[in-house]
């Protein structure tokens, strides 16, 4: 997947100036990479914004319009936002050169229902939710599809078990689990009333903290 | 009910709870997650009792992450007494919220039955929260 993204270069740097151009409804960026020097850019931040929530920000490849100039191609590295406001604070833009392999990021997309999950009540954990490959950009995978439908209570997928597409390397420890069907947290009546208990027991208790204190002193 | 296992300090000064929270503010492990929204500090208790709520929301199935710990001790005087004489005891143990961090995660349900359960963890919470999904953000 590729699309174009109009940015401009900027000459100030540092905290001062990139709160000047945030506050100018701009975001400030910086694209990096290849034989090219670094380049400080910026974005219109709207614009940005509504392109990263409509891509797989970690691997699609990006037109990049440097002040109206040829497209440069490149990768989203790092996106820094606002810890809970819909703003983006940062962009790094990696420059990709076409034949030469890059790693990624690519998201693992579960395809079906396991068997564990579906007859026996299992959970299905994904522990891994994107898979770090190596490729030329022209064969970055848009997701790693995974056929969990025969996973039963127990089964793990490890990320040796991955079937990569031509051309895709694997950069996982092959022993990693990705995903794995548990068996079912089955919550007991009397589980329950000793959680219960154990909190009504717990009010006004004081911490123990005093003989740890000794301890360590 | 959560506390560390040992401490070096038994007291701690109250400090202050400003600024975000730029770490732990990603949705993780799971795929919801229960975002504060306001700076706070967070008891044991209510973190055990929200934790309670949503496995009990879930019944069987799903995975929880609590992703914060009370590792602050919190000093009170007995009732009644005159000030001085040094400071209180240790009654309880809170973490230290700020605004944008995740504190419970879940995996492995609807995200209907998600949305309810984080919902009802948050009547046991005393900050603003908001349920978030991991693959809006970016």
């Amino acid at each position: 997947m590729e699309t174009t993204l109009n940015v401009q270069t900027r000459a100030e740097s540092g905290k001062g100036a990139a709160r000047r151009i945030r506050r100018a409804g701009r975001v400030p960026g910086v694209l990096y990479g290849g034989e090219a020097a670094p380049v400080l850019v910026s974005a219109e931040a709207m614009e940005a914004w509504r392109l990263f929530n409509a891509i797989s920000v970690e691997n699609t490849i990006l037109h990049l319009v440097v002040d109206g100039g040829e497209p440069e191609r490149a990768l989203i590295r790092e996106i820094q936002t606002h810890p809970f406001l819909p703003k983006l604070l940062h962009v790094d833009f990696l420059r990709i050169q076409r034949g030469k392999p890059i790693e990624v990021q690519v998201p693992i997309s579960l395809q079906g229902v396991p068997d564990g999950v579906r007859t026996e009540g299992g959970v299905l954990d994904l522990v891994v939710h994107d898979l770090a490959v190596k490729c030329v950009p022209s064969k970055i995978p848009e997701v790693i599809a995974l056929d969990v439908t025969a996973m039963k209570i127990g089964d793990v997928l490890r990320a040796g078990d991955l079937e990569m597409p031509e051309g895709v390397e694997n950069l996982v420890d092959p022993a990693r689990t990705i995903c794995s069907v548990a068996p079912p947290r089955v919550m007991a009546e009397d589980e329950d009333e000793a959680e219960e208990g154990e909190f009504d027991v717990g009010l006004g208790a004081a911490p123990d903290v005093g003989e740890s204190d000794e301890d360590a002193g | 009910m959560l506390s560390p296992k040992r401490v070096k300090r038994r007291k701690t000064h109250k400090g202050k709870m400003r600024g975000k929270a730029y770490r732990g503010s990603k949705v993780s492990f799971g795929e919801y997650g229960l975002q504060a929204l306001e700076a706070s500090w967070i008891t044991n208790r209510q973190i055990e009792s929200a934790r309670v709520a949503i496995t009990r929301h879930v019944k069987r199935g799903g995975k929880v992450w609590i992703r914060i710990f009370p590792d602050k001790p919190v000093t009170k005087k007995p009732a009644e007494t005159r000030m001085g004489k040094g400071k209180g005891n240790p009654e309880e143990w809170v973490a230290v919220v700020k605004p944008g961090r995740i504190m419970f995660e879940l995996e492995g349900v609807p995200a209907e039955t998600a949305r309810r359960a984080m919902r009802l963890a948050s009547f046991k919470l005393p900050v603003k929260t908001r349920f978030v999904v991991r693959e809006s953000q970016l």
